[in-house]
């Protein structure tokens, strides 16, 4: 898959690595047994520290997003993710925190705001449905 | 063997007089890629010189790869590459002839290195020194210092004559080359985005003083810009507020750690907490030296 990073964000750039691998999962743009780029060489495409791509790849085994096969690569995992349900929640509740308070300030009523939230689940499954 | 390739102790250098770096405590742990920020006559090429045993320090001590750096100072040079930021070399030689020239004093040498390097950076290798453009000339230099086979690479504003394309490939090289050697990269830049994509630790220095040292994972994981709408907000300082700006009823604070935290105990406070914000490297730096002053 191709990566795209942004090194003046603030968000630090594992934590971007990280996020577009998830996004290109739940899209199903990468399916499980997907082959990712080895931390060498992914340091070398985004001319980035490898310690960097490695703590990324870390992260995204530890959440069973990826599994590594010692000297034979890395690949999506089966049954991505394996998460506790509050343990999920817990990860969402600060995008929907920011979600709701963008909305309030723009004087969005609450049923615009839950939505477009919608709106946006429906294309996500949409494109899940293309690809199958 | 030392964990770290670089560890100075209260390293204070002073000119006439004039405190150029005012005792300052770096780590640079082994294999590591750090990046030493600063502004213009911050002190970077002082202390540099210093770790190189170029310049004798005033008071206090450097160890580079382990050892003294001003009685083990010939050891340490042979196992470190450094390109100085002032690119002058014999100009009259070829960067053919400089090759053959350097390759006797490195054990380590690679020639397969200088054919991938000349190649990588099209350096005219049969040109004479003087007659390259100044691009070129850095070219070289890195050339001769990526060939040695260092445990150490110590780079002074290395990309600064660079085209953006060079730079690109410079910073290829460092992030594929050097760490697979577990060679450790010290340089110093203006350049943050540079810094941002390929250091792990950075360290920022102004008027001589060490401000802060950290990776840098941890300080964008960490610092926020928080604004809130208020009266009579806390405005003091502290090792968790780094500086508050006050405009009428609006507060903005810089904050090293539990942003989160902090923005809550405002909003107890009857504060309207509007933004909290992710920093970039400049944003981090510009607030570092204005904190300074």
């Amino acid at each position: 898959m191709l990566f795209h990073i942004n090194p003046s964000s603030g968000v630090p750039i594992y934590a971007q690595i990280e996020l577009q691998v998830k996004n290109a999962i739940a899209a199903g743009a990468v399916k499980e047994g997907h082959a990712l780029p080895s931390v060498r060489k992914l340091a070398a495409e985004l001319r980035i520290n490898p310690t960097t791509t490695a703590r990324a790849y870390q992260n995204l085994e530890r959440d069973g997003v990826i599994t590594t096969i010692p000297g034979g690569g890395t690949y999506v995992a089966a049954n991505v993710p394996r998460f506790l349900k509050s343990e999920k929640l817990r990860r969402l509740q600060p995008y929907a925190k920011q979600i709701a308070v963008e909305g309030v300030q723009l004087r969005l009523t609450d049923e615009d705001i839950l939505k477009i939230v919608e709106e946006e689940l429906a294309k996500l499954a949409e494109r899940v449905g293309d690809r199958k | 063997m030392s964990e770290l390739a670089i560890d100075t102790t209260d390293l204070a250098k002073t000119y006439a007089g004039v405190r150029a770096v005012g005792g300052i405590n770096l780590t640079v742990p082994r294999g590591s890629i750090y990046g030493f920020l600063g502004r213009n006559g911050a002190g970077k090429t002082t202390t540099i010189k210093m770790l190189l045993g170029l310049v004798r320090p005033t008071t206090g001590s450097a160890r580079v790869l382990g050892m003294d750096a001003r009685s083990e100072r010939v050891a340490i040079l042979q196992r470190t590459a450094f390109v100085s930021e002032k690119k002058t070399l014999y100009s009259s030689m070829t960067p053919f002839e400089l090759v053959r020239f350097s390759r006797g004093f490195y054990p380590a040498w690679s020639d397969s290195a200088v054919e991938k390097y000349a190649r990588l950076f099209e350096i005219p290798m049969k040109q004479r020194f003087e007659r390259l453009s100044n691009g070129n000339q850095t070219k070289v230099w890195l050339l001769l210092a990526l060939c040695q086979g260092a445990d150490l690479l110590i780079l002074d504003e290395p990309t600064t004559a660079l085209d953006p394309i060079t730079v690109d490939q410079v910073m290829r090289v460092l992030a594929e080359d050097a760490p697979e050697r577990g060679c450790t990269i010290f340089f110093s830049s203006h350049q943050l985005e540079e810094v941002e994509r390929i250091a792990e630790y950075a360290g920022f220095i102004d008027h001589g003083k060490l401000l802060m040292e950290a990776r840098l994972d941890d300080i964008k994981s960490e610092f926020r810009l928080i604004t809130a709408a208020g009266s009579s907000l806390p405005a003091q300082t502290s090792s968790q507020v780094l500086s508050v700006d006050v405009e009428q009823d609006f507060y903005r604070y810089f904050v090293t750690r539990d942003a989160e935290g902090f923005a809550a105990a405002l909003s107890r406070n009857g504060a309207t907490v509007t933004s909290i914000a992710n920093l970039g490297l400049r944003e981090i730096f510009l607030q570092l030296i204005r904190k300074e002053r």
